[in-house]
């Protein structure tokens, strides 16, 4: 009876430290930084298709601080449960100047990126879904700011602006 | 000297307690963090949602999983981040979800005139209870479904209106 009692103790403690420690995961996880496997073409050259794996802080967007230049996570306006890796290139009052790419004959177009938006696209403009698609996105969506990279060996270091 | 002095404190016993009080405080706030994650407590002051919520300020809790997993519905009250104050969050009623048409009126204090509109995939279209004064999809468009941060469940503040919002599947979203 009483190796029971102490089995179970035992138990109770281990889950609680494991509880503690999912805990800290998480927080950290969600409010400092985390590590992301970043696919697909539209970073190319600066994120490779094959995946690349980021940190990215999750402290600037909270505050204020993403610049034009940044590479951000953001959930993506089409899809809540997907996330995408773009470079913000313009903030709310922003001029961008763009080329249409839904167009066949290339005009420019210039916006003015509206109150509480950022305007966003992928380092690869040849084939990158982003804001010349679906226009400037809110600041709310951003989820992260990536500023190191760990994988592969040889790309490890910050991520330029 | 003064270098002495700082030596002499941090090598003290008062200094060592006070550390170890902190270790042992930071730890626990951090867990309480942690627990925090699946509710939240909201206060919503604005003046958008009566007669739902009042004047004087209610106290509500809101819960982050019915976003998480897709859960809300039509007629929810949920909490998001204004697309226009990335910083603020604001209480609105979920009129409509992707792919189905709102019929709305523009400008009800001015005129009668209502506009129809198909809300677009991955976004949903929020309105505040006090139509007259409340500045939700039908000035700023649907939104993101990805700034929603949660739904509000349970009213705490004042007492005499403590419990579940009704949730009111009345409105219409289909015209």
């Amino acid at each position: 009876m009483r190796q029971w009692r102490r089995v179970a103790n035992e138990a109770m403690q281990f889950s609680v430290t494991l509880a503690k420690f999912i805990g800290l995961l998480h927080v950290t996880d969600a409010y400092l930084f985390s590590s992301t496997p970043v696919y697909g073409t539209s970073m190319l050259p600066t994120f490779n298709f094959r995946g690349d794996v980021v940190l990215t802080e999750r402290l600037s967007h909270r505050f204020g601080r993403v610049v034009p230049g940044d590479v951000v996570m953001l959930r993506a306006p089409y899809d809540p449960n997907k996330m995408v890796a773009k470079r913000v290139l313009g903030m709310e009052g922003d001029k961008v100047t763009f080329v249409d790419s839904a167009s066949t004959l290339h005009y420019q177009k210039t916006t003015v990126v509206p109150k509480g938006h950022v305007w966003i696209q992928g380092d690869n403009t040849y084939d990158s879904f982003d804001s010349r698609s679906y226009g400037p996105v809110p600041y709310g969506l951003i989820q992260g700011r990536a500023f190191f990279r760990v994988w592969p060996p040889n790309g490890f270091g910050f991520v330029d602006d | 000297m003064a270098l002495r002095y700082l030596k002499n404190f941090l090598a003290s016993e008062a200094f060592k307690n006070a550390g170890r009080e902190v270790s042992d405080v930071v730890p626990r706030v951090v867990k309480y963090i942690c627990c925090l994650q699946l509710t939240i407590l909201t206060s919503s002051l604005s003046l958008c949602m009566l007669p739902t919520l009042g004047l004087a300020g209610n106290l509500c809790l809101a819960e982050r999983i019915s976003t998480r997993f897709d859960k809300l519905g039509v007629g929810d009250i949920v909490l998001l981040r204004s697309p226009e104050l990335p910083r603020k969050i604001v209480t609105k009623r979920l009129v409509a979800l992707e792919g189905q048409s709102v019929t709305y009126t523009v400008d009800p204090k001015n005129s009668d005139r209502s506009e129809t509109v198909v809300v677009p995939k991955g976004h949903v279209w929020v309105e505040g209870d006090n139509v007259y004064e409340s500045t939700d999809s039908r000035k700023f468009g649907p939104v993101p479904y990805g700034l929603l941060q949660g739904r509000v469940f349970w009213r705490i503040w004042p007492p005499k209106d403590f419990g579940s919002l009704a949730q009111s599947k009345g409105k219409d979203p289909v015209s």
